[in-house]
């Protein structure tokens, strides 16, 4: 689970360009929207395509992206019980 | 119309940026060069990253025209960004077609479809100087100096206007930028 929290920390850098900000920046448990990071809604759906890019995981809903996206922790949670690569 | 005075110039190439005619040292070209300006003139704003090549070109070019302004960030609405190109965002529309390919390709990224219109560059540096007033973006053929500097005497005239941010703003092609970007006040005609 460390491995895949760590991975998902590189890929959120990567896709929402978060140039100065490194995985060890990243509390696992942190919230990723509001305070944290402090992403937006545009990083949101940045987020839902990285689930099925990376993942091959599509959001059915994208209400569902306000629980999914609560914490990396909590991201990495629902990654591992729903990739399907 | 308003008579504009021309109050600082920055010209920016793919690999020289001058300030008021005066050479400014670089390092690296086109967008590295970009963001190597934004290190080591500018810093602290972390949404620098997230811009298009074109956002990154006009917000360069602003930082380096109002740096040491006294009163900046003090929000206005008396101030205009008024921006011109050839090409609009065609930079970005095809970064954003290269994301809708066919089959397996297909990820649209939100994060470059905003981008796809150029007035966002005139947003970039209202949200960044809390400028409330006009923002503006025209497509013309070329970089005509007189033809925008009269745009901005003509948003002068309509009041409550009394400077603008104006000029030439284009990526003509992958890492190449041309900005010619001016800081123009209204003069004060005695015998109005």
């Amino acid at each position: 689970m460390e491995e895949l929290i760590l991975e998902l920390k590189e890929e959120i850098i990567d896709a929402l360009n978060l140039e100065e900000v490194t995985p060890a920046d990243i509390d696992n448990d942190a919230p990723l929207f509001g305070e944290g990071l402090g992403l937006d809604s545009i990083d949101a759906l940045e987020l839902i395509i990285l689930l099925e890019k990376k993942y091959g995981i599509r959001l059915s809903n994208p209400q569902e992206g306000k629980e999914v996206f609560k914490s990396v922790a909590v991201m990495a949670g629902y990654v591992k019980d729903n990739r399907k690569k | 119309m308003a008579s504009v005075n021309v109050m600082r110039k920055v010209e920016i190439s793919s690999d020289a940026v001058s300030v008021d005619g005066v050479a400014l040292p670089v390092c690296g070209s086109g967008e590295a060069m970009l963001d190597w300006i934004y290190r080591t003139h500018v810093g602290g704003y972390p949404k620098y990253h997230k811009m298009d090549l074109l956002c990154k070109l006009g917000f360069i070019a602003s930082e380096l025209l109002l740096a040491g302004e006294d009163g900046r960030f003090v929000p206005r609405d008396d101030r205009a960004v008024i921006l011109f190109n050839r090409t609009g965002s065609q930079c970005d529309d095809l970064r954003y077609l290269s994301t809708i390919t066919e089959g397996e390709g297909y990820f649209p990224s939100p994060a470059v479809f905003v981008y796809t219109l150029p007035n966002i560059v005139t947003g970039e540096i209202a949200i960044r100087n809390k400028y409330y007033g006009e923002t503006s973006f025209y497509l013309i053929s070329g970089p005509d100096t007189w033809m925008m500097l009269e745009v901005a005497g003509q948003a002068m005239d309509c009041g409550g206007v009394s400077s603008a941010l104006t000029g030439w703003v284009e990526c003509p092609g992958e890492d190449k930028l041309e900005c010619m970007m001016m800081l123009a006040e209204k003069t004060v005609n005695f015998a109005d």
